[in-house]
């Protein structure tokens, strides 16, 4: 009995102790050596990231960085948001324009004004307000995500249909695939795009959040939104584009069937059909999104994204530096054009012109000529709200339920248009009443 | 007598040394605390600290410091604010209905086809039952979120080999995931991953019953089909109210099918089982207090439910105690 009883007292003690070791060497992984190298923790996602970090890691033996994945996007802020509240927070992030906000107010990024001094030098104006609020920095804006149109070239002349360059050619156009065959779409509607449908509603003129002194606004059921979702809704009705959510299995397989025909979204677009669609490179092409009006070619961004220095950082000054080379030195802009991002630094963009184009589209030659016309015609001065993952979520809830029930997609807007708002006052911020 | 008592004490003390029985009394009565002190601390760093550490936070809530345009949300004392929120958030409520629907449809089959196959097994002429058990079982050993995949790939229109089939026969594609259809598809998933489960519990009270019941019963005349209604199932109601118990919480549990057929269909919305929209609350809306709060009330509302229906069933399942 006392043998049973002390062996069992051991096992306790022994899970004890396991237990204790566990918590111990937890708290140890942040504490650098004080006179050796510093290392900096940093989440991004994308394939151009550890190629960066390596060449960063190669130059700057003092300073090294430790790259982790933690997912896409809304994924990662997601989890920015709880690590920071619970004290594990990488040192430096890389945070997509749209959410940056929400960030701010969640208090996960410190502002960096004073370390990025005349970095401003080195973006145009309206690729810098992404990140800098009331002369307030937040971040270093890496990559941009010009809206463009990545058409299958090959497969719109086998049918015989014209490149649209207007927003009422593409319906046209779409009409006229689906009479040519019957299996094909020119494009798709996909209900779980918040990003993509808000990128089309700014460029109709729509500005979803805007803030006025201490006052938001917000316009997502404003008239220009409600017309751009007036005008899918027509395509879904005659059943000229596609209802359902993009990259599934499903669409996959249409893609690769040539069923397909456009994808009206970013520069970033070629390298995400290219991992889906390998077999189709040199049948792809990309051309400026159509307009609204003729002879226009204000487009919006669709994605991109900034490095952000954490306020949980013990080296924001460190971080700041990684971040500036990051997304404003000469060989981090060559990996990053070779990854398929479009840099958002000037230096970058120059640069995209002595490139190769991607390998989606060996075929266009002038690719990057196009993309830099593309990103010089950008709409200044797009702001997002502190709330945007509420709005997407509500979005996309709206949007699925309006095509499965068949309910207009305007009404959609208008309850998401709804829950931001009540989100937004709830949480305490003074919004304006439409 | 006397030397005998004293070789006895003698004994005894060399054997216990310097053990006298006071601590071996303290010792027994302190027995059962050592064992379950490992239970015991892990129940309460594991089950207890995170409730109480819940209700704390649904009393919570993010609001904006420090005004302006780009103030901070920071965590303050709201009271009963996420508990209102979550009652007239009509989507909670109609996460429920759903489940109601849902549990209509996979409960009773559930149950249903576990206690005929335990049945079918327990029959004295059953055939290869070591390999039938075994393969009814296999699908509960697989992943939910696999299982949910796997079925997923059976549904989609594309890739699915019944639409396939139907298809070549000239009926279109079968709508599994639209409509009505979907409760179904997913309260398929469901049953075909716990039958197995339930059937064991079942089998295994089925072979506690006495067989000199049987023999009695068949020397009266009794076909296999009355010893099964009305000897076999009445003394296996615990194990049904047991399996319905299970199967009516993992019902108001519901969470990983839908959540992995949500990308492969616009039907599920973020919201569609109660669980969904607190997961959506907890991290995609960032707002873990009203998470909290919903959770709390899905665990109250699941404890009342199971106490009701045991409250219920308990006369009949066992016994009347008179």
């Amino acid at each position: 009995m006392r043998n049973k009883a002390t062996l069992f007292g051991a096992a306790v003690i022994a899970a004890g102790a396991l237990l204790l070791t566990g918590c111990s060497s937890a708290s140890d992984e942040g504490a650098d050596s004080a006179d050796g190298p510093i290392t900096l923790e940093y989440w991004a996602w994308g394939t151009s990231q550890q190629p960066l970090v390596d060449a960063w890691n190669a130059s700057h033996p003092d300073l090294q960085v430790t790259r982790t994945d933690a997912g896409g996007g809304t994924d990662s802020s997601a989890k920015l948001l709880t690590a920071t509240r619970a004290g594990n927070a990488p040192d430096v992030a890389l945070i997509e324009f749209n959410t940056l906000p929400a960030m701010i107010v969640g208090d996960v990024v410190a502002e960096i004004t004073d370390y990025t001094g005349d970095a401003r030098d080195a973006f145009t104006e309206s690729v810098w307000g992404l990140t800098s609020f009331n002369d307030a920095t937040y971040g270093v804006p890496q990559d941009v995500g010009p809206m463009a149109l990545l058409y299958n070239q090959a497969r719109l002349t086998e049918l015989g249909i014209e490149l649209p360059t207007t927003w009422a050619e593409f319906a046209d156009a779409a009409v006229a695939v689906r009479s040519a065959d019957p299996e094909a779409y020119l494009a798709t509607f996909a209900p779980g795009e918040f990003g993509g449908f808000a990128g089309l509603a700014q460029q109709a003129g729509a500005e979803w959040w805007s803030v006025d002194g201490d006052t938001w606004s917000v316009g997502i059921d404003s008239e220009a939104s409600l017309e751009v979702a007036d005008y899918w809704q027509d395509l879904i009705d005659r059943d000229a584009v596609l209802a359902e959510p993009l990259l599934t299995p499903e669409w996959n397989s249409k893609l690769n069937e040539g069923n397909i025909l456009t994808w009206p979204s970013a520069l970033w677009a070629p390298g995400v059909i290219y991992g889906v669609a390998e077999a189709q490179a040199g049948d792809w092409a990309i051309a400026p999104l159509p307009q609204w009006e003729e002879g226009n070619s204000d487009v919006a961004f669709q994605g991109g994204s900034a490095i952000a220095v954490t306020t949980s950082s013990e080296h924001q000054e460190a971080a700041a530096e990684f971040a500036l080379w990051m997304n404003t030195s000469e060989e981090a802009a060559r990996i990053q054009i070779e990854a398929g991002q479009y840099p958002a630094s000037i230096v970058g963009q120059e640069l995209t012109l002595e490139s190769d184009p991607p390998l989606l589209m060996p075929q266009q030659t002038d690719y990057w000529e196009v993309a830099s016309k593309i990103a010089a015609n950008t709409i200044p001065d797009i702001s997002w709200g502190p709330n945007v993952n509420v709005a997407s979520s509500a979005f996309q809830d709206a949007a699925a339920a309006a095509i499965t029930n068949g309910t207009p997609l305007r009404d959609a807007l208008v309850e998401t248009q709804k829950v931001v708002v009540e989100d937004m006052k709830t949480t305490g911020f003074d919004v304006a009443e439409n | 007598m006397s030397t005998e008592k004293l070789q006895t004490d003698a004994a005894s003390m060399l054997v216990e040394g310097a053990d006298p029985p006071q601590n071996r009394r303290r010792r027994r009565r302190l027995a059962p605390y050592v064992f379950l002190t490992p239970a015991m601390l892990l129940f309460v760093a594991f089950l207890a600290v995170p409730i109480v550490y819940s209700v704390y936070l649904s009393l919570r809530g993010y609001r904006l410091t420090g005004g302006g345009a780009f103030g901070r949300r920071r965590q303050v004392f709201v009271g009963a604010d996420n508990y209102v929120s979550t009652f007239t958030e009509p989507e909670f409520v109609a996460g429920f209905t759903r489940l109601a629907i849902y549990g209509v449809i996979a409960i009773p089959l559930t149950l249903g086809l576990a206690l005929l196959f335990a049945l079918l097994l327990d029959l004295p002429r059953a055939k290869a039952t070591r390999f039938s058990r075994t393969a009814i079982f296999i699908p509960y050993a697989v992943p939910g979120v696999v299982a949910t995949l796997l079925w997923g790939f059976l549904y989609l229109p594309s890739t699915s080999p019944f639409s396939f089939i139907s298809e070549e026969l000239g009926w279109g594609t079968i709508p599994f995931l639209e409509g009505s259809m979907l409760f179904a598809a997913i309260a398929n998933i469901a049953i075909w991953s716990g039958v197995g489960f339930n059937m064991i519990i079942i089998y295994t009270s089925l072979r506690g019953i006495p067989s000199d019941l049987y023999e009695a019963a068949r020397l009266d005349g009794a076909s296999e089909w009355q010893i099964a209604r009305q000897i076999k199932i009445p003394l296996v109601a615990p194990a049904l109210v047991l399996t319905g118990i299970f199967s009516l919480i993992g019902t108001l549990q519901l969470y990983g099918e839908p959540t992995t057929l949500r990308p492969m269909t616009p039907e599920v919305s973020q919201t569609w089982v109660p669980l969904m929209k607190i997961y959506r609350d907890a991290f995609v809306r960032d707002d873990l207090p009203l998470a909290a709060a919903s959770s709390v009330v899905l665990a109250l509302g699941t404890l009342l439910v199971s106490l009701l229906v045991l409250r219920l069933v308990q006369k009949r399942a066992f016994g009347d105690d008179s």
